[in-house]
């Protein structure tokens, strides 16, 4: 089968679904007020395009200043964490221990110490895409080969060539995995937040649908958080693709 | 004569974590003497676990002696030293590297400008018939092609001694024996001291100047073998065959590595 074709199959199960919906609407399953059919979500789409693409605007724009900060910080910290024992130890328990606290159960903090608007949202997406990202990163740097940290340590390498000509590009595979969860938990996040915490984006947008009964906007909205989801991880795979090329034959294919 | 690289009782006890039952003190050399003159070629003969491979570590600076003391030219070590370069059984590429790069990585890291790298580079991979992989990653390389990349990025610096631990220990034969060849005639090119750690007596037979013979557990040094044949030696003639099975027997009776 060639590769397009191939890829297309992934359509498939998101067809059955509108085909389901589209059943579901036809047998009057919930009133047409709860449950919108598909052509009047489309309808949705043309009358309300600015408003939506407004809104994802603000989500999207929320998800990659916290995430890009998340990654400022865990990236290097994860390295130099992965590289230092003592660093390890010092950190390892605390980690552990924050990354299980959920990031939406700081909301309520998160409005008392910043208010209300971008900037709680943006720390909790920060604080959501922190723990995966910095974990990764550990991880990535852990599952270095031995050989090569004598290679670097015979040619008598100073730590900083160290960490980046070896540690960081051995690392980079977990890094983007690492990268991928980040963008996913930080999109999660951000709509969550922006229900309770912020009177923009795309989940401000869904509960003041549902709070109006334009159940339509609802299924949009939604419809949207899926796209760009969808859309982001792509991105990030096709980065990983360009930025570990070396890696080919190395590993299967399968992202 | 003093020696180029010089072990003087030299012993090396792992204090391993005692996990499952075990003690964890791993005596894995003792009282280890010798001296390894400029330019020549010395192969460390044994069995697995005889602690060839950690004496070469050590000579290399990436481990420390726990009993005497290692010179290599003239310094006691302390730390890896910048006469001498290693070359690792599984060679140690860097997968994201290519082998221009890898090859420039000791300069590299010796703060030597890009220009001059380059040019440094470019001698060495001549001189290793690499010039048209320079562009390569290792994932595009067979075996044999890799480890010579190895053997290419230790020569750049051009170090006084080259430390080979296994070099050819996981390749198949034939490539094996052009790698051989291929050692020796840079190695009179170059006239670099070479230490080469190997478990076949064919392959110390063929390499070396002088075969120091190890026995286990402890790991200490049973014999000191001279091999005075010319080069390039052959298995089939009695003379190689005479110190063949003098070195069999040094290595003891537990059965025969080929």
């Amino acid at each position: 089968m060639p590769r397009h074709a191939g890829r297309l199959l992934g359509l498939l199960p998101i067809l059955g679904l509108i085909g389901l919906w589209q059943i579901a609407v036809s047998a009057k399953l919930y009133p047409p007020v709860l449950l919108p059919s598909p052509a009047k979500v489309a309808g949705a789409f043309l009358q309300w395009g600015p408003m939506i693409s407004a809104n994802a605007g603000a989500s999207v724009l929320r998800v990659l200043i916290g995430v890009s900060l998340a990654f400022a910080v865990a990236v290097p910290a994860g390295l130099l964490i992965g590289r230092y024992r003592g660093l390890d130890r010092l950190t390892d328990w605390s980690i552990q221990a924050f990354r299980s606290v959920p990031p939406i159960s700081l909301i309520p903090l998160a409005m008392l110490f910043f208010g209300i608007g971008d900037t709680p949202a943006i720390v909790l997406i920060f604080v959501s895409a922190l723990w995966p990202l910095l974990l990764n990163t550990i991880f990535g740097v852990g599952g270095i080969e031995r050989t090569l940290l004598k290679v670097a340590a015979s040619a008598r390498a100073s730590e900083l060539l160290i960490l980046r000509d070896i540690i960081l590009p051995a690392a980079l595979p977990s890094i983007f995995t690492g990268l991928r969860l980040a963008i996913g938990g930080g999109w999660l996040t951000v709509v969550t937040a922006e229900m309770i915490a912020v009177k923009s984006g795309l989940g401000y947008m869904i509960l003041n649908a549902q709070m109006t009964f334009r159940t339509e906007l609802i299924f949009a909205g939604i419809v949207v958080i899926g796209a760009i989801g969808l859309l982001a991880d792509q991105s990030v795979r096709q980065l990983r693709a360009r930025a570990c090329r070396w890696q080919d034959g190395l590993t299967s294919s399968h992202g | 004569m003093s020696g180029f690289i010089e072990c003087i009782g030299v012993g090396k006890t792992f204090e391993g974590k005692g996990g499952e039952g075990k003690t964890g003190r791993v005596e894995a050399l003792r009282g280890i003497n010798m001296r390894c003159a400029e330019g020549e070629f010395v192969c460390l003969l044994g069995r697995s676990g005889c602690g060839k491979s950690t004496l070469l570590q050590m000579i290399a600076g990436l481990e420390r002696p726990t009993a005497g003391q290692i010179v290599v030219a003239g310094r006691e070590l302390d730390g890896p030293s910048p006469s001498t370069s290693i070359v690792f059984q599984d060679h140690g590429l860097f997968p994201w590297m290519t082998v221009r790069a890898y090859v420039e990585f000791n300069l590299k890291a010796r703060g030597v400008a890009r220009v001059a790298r380059r040019t440094r580079a470019e001698e060495t991979l001549t001189m290793t018939s690499l010039s048209e992989f320079a562009g390569r990653y290792p994932h595009e390389l067979s075996g044999g092609m890799r480890q010579r990349v190895g053997i290419a990025r230790a020569l750049t610096t051009r170090p006084q001694a080259l430390l080979m631990d296994e070099p050819f220990g996981a390749l198949d034969a034939q490539t094996r024996g052009h790698l051989q060849s291929e050692l020796l005639s840079i190695w009179a090119v170059q006239r670099t001291t070479v230490l080469f750690v190997t478990h076949s007596i064919d392959e110390a037979m063929f390499l070396a100047d002088r075969i120091l013979v190890f026995t286990p557990r402890p790991g200490r040094l049973a014999a000191d073998v001279t091999v005075a044949l010319p080069r390039p030696r052959s298995p089939g003639t009695p003379a190689f065959a005479a110190v063949a099975d003098g070195l069999r027997a040094a290595l003891g009776s537990e059965g025969v590595a080929a």
